[in-house]
């Protein structure tokens, strides 16, 4: 096709017998400058382009977003993938970091070659739950300002946790502290009083009755006595409550110790996982589609309301809201398998199969029929010569044809010969009255013969041209010439 | 309708794009987990609504999708769950197959496209995060697409634009890219969860149809990509696979871990034209036929592969009747039981052919083969 066509593709006039490829790859070309937005003859603004010019506040943002220091400790794909799906285009993420000092050697995430295993991803992060928080940390790292390592959200949830404890006991600590001194205090006070009191009656007494001092003394023991219990009941109270402050602490401490055992066996867990096989990782993977969705859950609940950015208010006033996703129930087997493969067991049927091609240059056999017309490139609102449409279409109502012909019956039970109510439209070309099927019989016959044979042609002779063209055009676009391109690329 | 059986789980189903009544089947054992895989090449016969096995290729690891050539009718491409891809010709003995190996995904290829405009040339798209581009006559890749951040669950051809195609990954973002671009040329946040599938509308170039974990599918006009042109909301879990029509402009269908394949037609207000919920575990594939109008064809972990027209009924039984004890024999799974040997007594049953579409021979005395189409609980 290259050696065609030096000049205009647009050119099929020379080629009688090309088949509807050649037709449907000038077309190509015709649809494309017809669908350019400003048709120039050298380069046309392609329209699976961006043609946005950039949009600052956009790229501001992601400018702050790159400057927060714990997002400079995230890897630059993370980065990269984030300010995508807040929906900056790839000039604007470009410009942000470009603005933003890269301390790091590849700011371009195509020469990235971070380890894009999913489980070596979340030992980087350190990261002691599953590793599906790997990716939504990078999400939601930067949005929540929870950082890319969990760790520190995670210590500074114990530390937070402890402190509180600490607190509540001090608090309490305290409050009994002020009550037993409200309690203990005026007892003493009064004790003290009722002291003072008796000493005073005995000093007034005493020259009254001496024979009553052994009264007054029994009785003042009696008060001492019973201020002594007062006072041991109150230190016994506040004894006891230390005692249960101290129960609660420990529970406390214990259900902690509980829960970093916990996630201290995940995580040994995990990295069982991460030292496991292939085959492993895809359990892993499976089982990360689960959990990614119920983790994301759970994160968007710290995200919402900590970002800066405001892209995301234009998208969720569109039609109605995405359903939240729910892990679908997998069978049953499903389950075991993936526990056996956790555990690291294989399932017992599968057996040892060599898939190795056992002629590394085997050629291919001569293909027996030409590429086949599609109704989708037949029928069409886009304007086509007229030639090809009739080809195409003729071509289609003969398949249907042939097929009646081959069979002693009907048409093949799966065609659709009848008329539905709701589905009129494209029957037209599939259908074949009597007289439309005579000529169609008669005439698309030899064309297709002459197909095949052109088709064989091409096919078998210059297998090498086609594939050099195809390196030629990648090579070129890495080259970034585009002149040359759009030359040589529709053929 | 007919089904054929797979001994593995499937996982993706394509029709050929030279024969009407061929499609090729990829299965993986153990649900794809761990195990062997199988590719099926299976062959509609004209007058009975039978599923035959044309010929089988077995794999060491899972077939996860496979890819018919569009320039040499017995090519087939498969993507295996081990990282590589292998190219089958069904022309050749199967002690020839497969013709090559091309290892060089790090991690399990997902999805494989052949490209249907300039036909030389197929892309691959893997767990890897990279799409591959390859040709049939190099045992290298031609190019590597590296940009997304997470697997690369599917890729698509742009079915006019013979350079350009689209990814769908699980860092959430589509990605269209151009062959003779550095990289990618748009980036389309499309939805908050994992893209799985996407698909060209292939009357309009500018259309894309994004199906997501989120249980939706969003349909992009890339002219105007910020907002989506329509959402459509309705399977109950995760939606695997999207597929537009090749022959109406607005209808696509799509398959899901909901067990059901829907058909939609996405300029309407009510999009869903049509449940399919034949099959009993996920359903992972389906493909709408290019040469015949209205065949679908889906597979899912349930083992089965369903072949069908739109509007029918995909489970509709199949009786067999043998000629000698007259009595029924059912082929497949069935619900019906003892229920047909009374009816037998009819002569010449005549099906309304614009009702179930099938031609239907018999003669009740002789009675050699009966095929009684219809819904099971008419019958």
């Amino acid at each position: 096709m290259a050696t065609q066509s030096p000049a205009s593709p647009n050119t099929t006039a020379e080629n009688p017998p090309t088949s509807a490829t050649e037709i449907v790859q000038p077309k190509n070309e015709v649809q494309q400058h017809s669908q350019a937005e400003a048709p120039k003859p050298i380069s046309e603004p392609s329209v699976f382009k961006n043609s946005e010019p950039l949009r600052e506040d956009q790229v501001q943002n992601a400018v702050k977003f790159l400057s927060h220091p714990k997002v400079r400790g995230s890897p630059v794909i993370y980065r990269r993938s984030f300010l995508e799906k807040k929906g900056l285009t790839k000039e604007e993420i470009d410009e942000a970091f470009r603005r933003v000092p890269d301390p790091s050697p590849s700011a371009q995430a195509t020469t990235t070659t971070t380890n894009q295993d999913g489980q070596v991803k979340s030992s980087s992060n350190i990261q002691p739950l599953a590793p599906t928080q790997a990716l939504q940390p990078a999400a939601a790292a930067p949005t929540g300002a929870i950082s890319p390592g969990g760790t520190l959200w995670r210590s500074r949830f114990h530390w937070y946790h402890a402190v509180f404890a600490v607190g509540l006991l001090a608090v309490s600590g305290a409050g009994t502290a002020v009550l037993i001194k409200n309690t203990f205090v005026p007892r003493l006070k009064s004790w003290i009083r009722k002291v003072v009191l008796e000493d005073e009656n005995d000093i007034l007494k005493k020259t009254d009755a001496k024979p009553s001092l052994a009264e007054e003394a029994a009785a003042a023991a009696k008060a001492a006595a019973a201020a002594a219990a007062d006072v041991a009941k109150a230190s016994q109270e506040m004894l006891n409550s230390k005692n249960n402050e101290k129960r609660y602490f420990e529970e406390f401490m214990n259900l902690l110790d509980v829960q970093v055992q916990e996630m201290k066996s995940m995580s040994n867990s995990i990295r069982k996982l991460e030292g496991q096989t292939n085959y492993s990782g895809r359990a892993s993977i499976a089982s990360q589609e689960d959990h990614r969705i119920s983790m994301t859950n759970v994160k968007q609940q710290y995200a919402n309301g900590k970002t800066d950015f405001d892209s995301r208010s234009v998208r969720s006033s569109s039609p109605p809201a995405p359903v939240e996703p729910s892990i679908a129930p997998h069978p049953k087997s499903y389950m075991e398998i993936m526990a056996m493969v956790q555990r690291g067991e294989k399932p017992s049927n599968i057996r040892d199969i060599n898939d190795q091609p056992p002629n590394p240059n085997q050629q291919l056999s001569n293909p027996r029929l030409a590429p086949r017309a599609k109704a989708q490139n037949g029928s069409s609102h886009v304007p086509q010569s007229e030639v090809s449409a009739e080809g195409l279409n003729y071509m289609v109502q003969d398949d249907g044809v042939n097929n009646q012909l081959e069979n002693e019956s009907a048409v093949p039970w799966w065609q659709r010969k009848n008329v539905r109510i709701s589905e009129i439209e494209n029957e037209n070309e599939l259908k074949a009255g009597p007289n439309e099927a005579a000529e169609a019989i008669r005439r698309p016959k030899p064309s297709v013969q002459k197909e095949q044979l052109a088709g064989g042609d091409r096919s078998v002779s210059h297998p090498s041209d086609v594939t050099d063209e195809l390196q030629r055009i990648t090579k070129i676009s890495e080259t970034g010439n585009a002149e040359e391109i759009n030359g040589g690329a529709q053929c | 309708m007919p089904f054929f059986k797979t001994p593995f789980n499937g996982y993706s189903v394509k029709f050929s794009p030279f024969y009407e009544s061929r499609l090729a089947v990829a299965t993986a054992q153990n649900f794809g987990i761990l195990g062997n895989g199988r590719l099926h090449v299976l062959d509609l016969s004209p007058t009975a609504p039978t599923l035959s096995n044309l010929v089988s290729f077995d794999t060491a690891d899972g077939v996860y999708d496979l890819s018919w050539s569009e320039s040499h009718d017995s090519l087939l491409i498969a993507a295996i769950a081990d990282g590589s891809v292998k190219i089958y010709d069904t022309a050749l003995p199967p002690t020839a197959n497969p013709i090559r190996s091309l290892h060089e995904h790090t991690r399990e290829v997902h999805s494989t496209d052949y490209n249907p405009t300039r036909r030389d040339s197929f892309l691959t798209a893997s767990w890897d995060d990279t799409i591959k581009l390859w040709t049939v006559d190099r045992p290298t890749s031609v190019r590597t697409f590296k940009e997304h951040a997470y697997c690369v669950y599917n890729a698509a051809w742009n079915p006019r634009h013979s350079d350009v195609f689209c990814s769908a990954s699980g860092d959430c973002t589509l990605r269209i890219w151009d062959v003779r671009e550095a990289g990618s040329t748009m980036i389309i946040p499309a939805h908050e969860f994992e893209i799985l599938a996407c698909d060209w509308n292939k009357y309009d170039d500018c259309v894309i149809a994004s199906a997501s974990v989120d249980k939706s599918i969003k349909l992009w006009d890339v002219r105007n990509y910020r907002v989506p042109i329509a959402v459509l909301n309705g399977h109950g879990y995760a939606v695997r696979r999207v597929k537009f029509s090749p022959h109406r402009r607005n209808l696509l269908a799509s398959c899901s871990y909901d067990m059901t394949v829907c058909l939609w037609d996405f300029m309407v207000e009510d999009a869903l034209v049509a449940r399919y919920d034949h099959h009993t575990e996920f359903a992972v594939g389906v493909d709408m036929s290019v040469l015949v109008e209205g065949l679908l064809a889906s597979t899912g972990w349930d083992e089965l592969v369903y072949v069908w027209q739109q509007g029918m009924d995909p489970r509709a039984v199949v009786l067999a009747f043998e000629q000698t004890s007259g009595k029924g024999k059912k082929l497949g799974d069935s619900y019906l039981c003892g229920m047909y040997s009374c009816k037998l007594e009819m002569n010449a049953i005549r099906w309304n052919r614009a009702m179930y579409g099938s031609a239907l021979r018999c003669s009740w005395k002789l009675s050699i083969n009966l095929f009684v189409v219809g819904h099971p609980f008419d019958v």
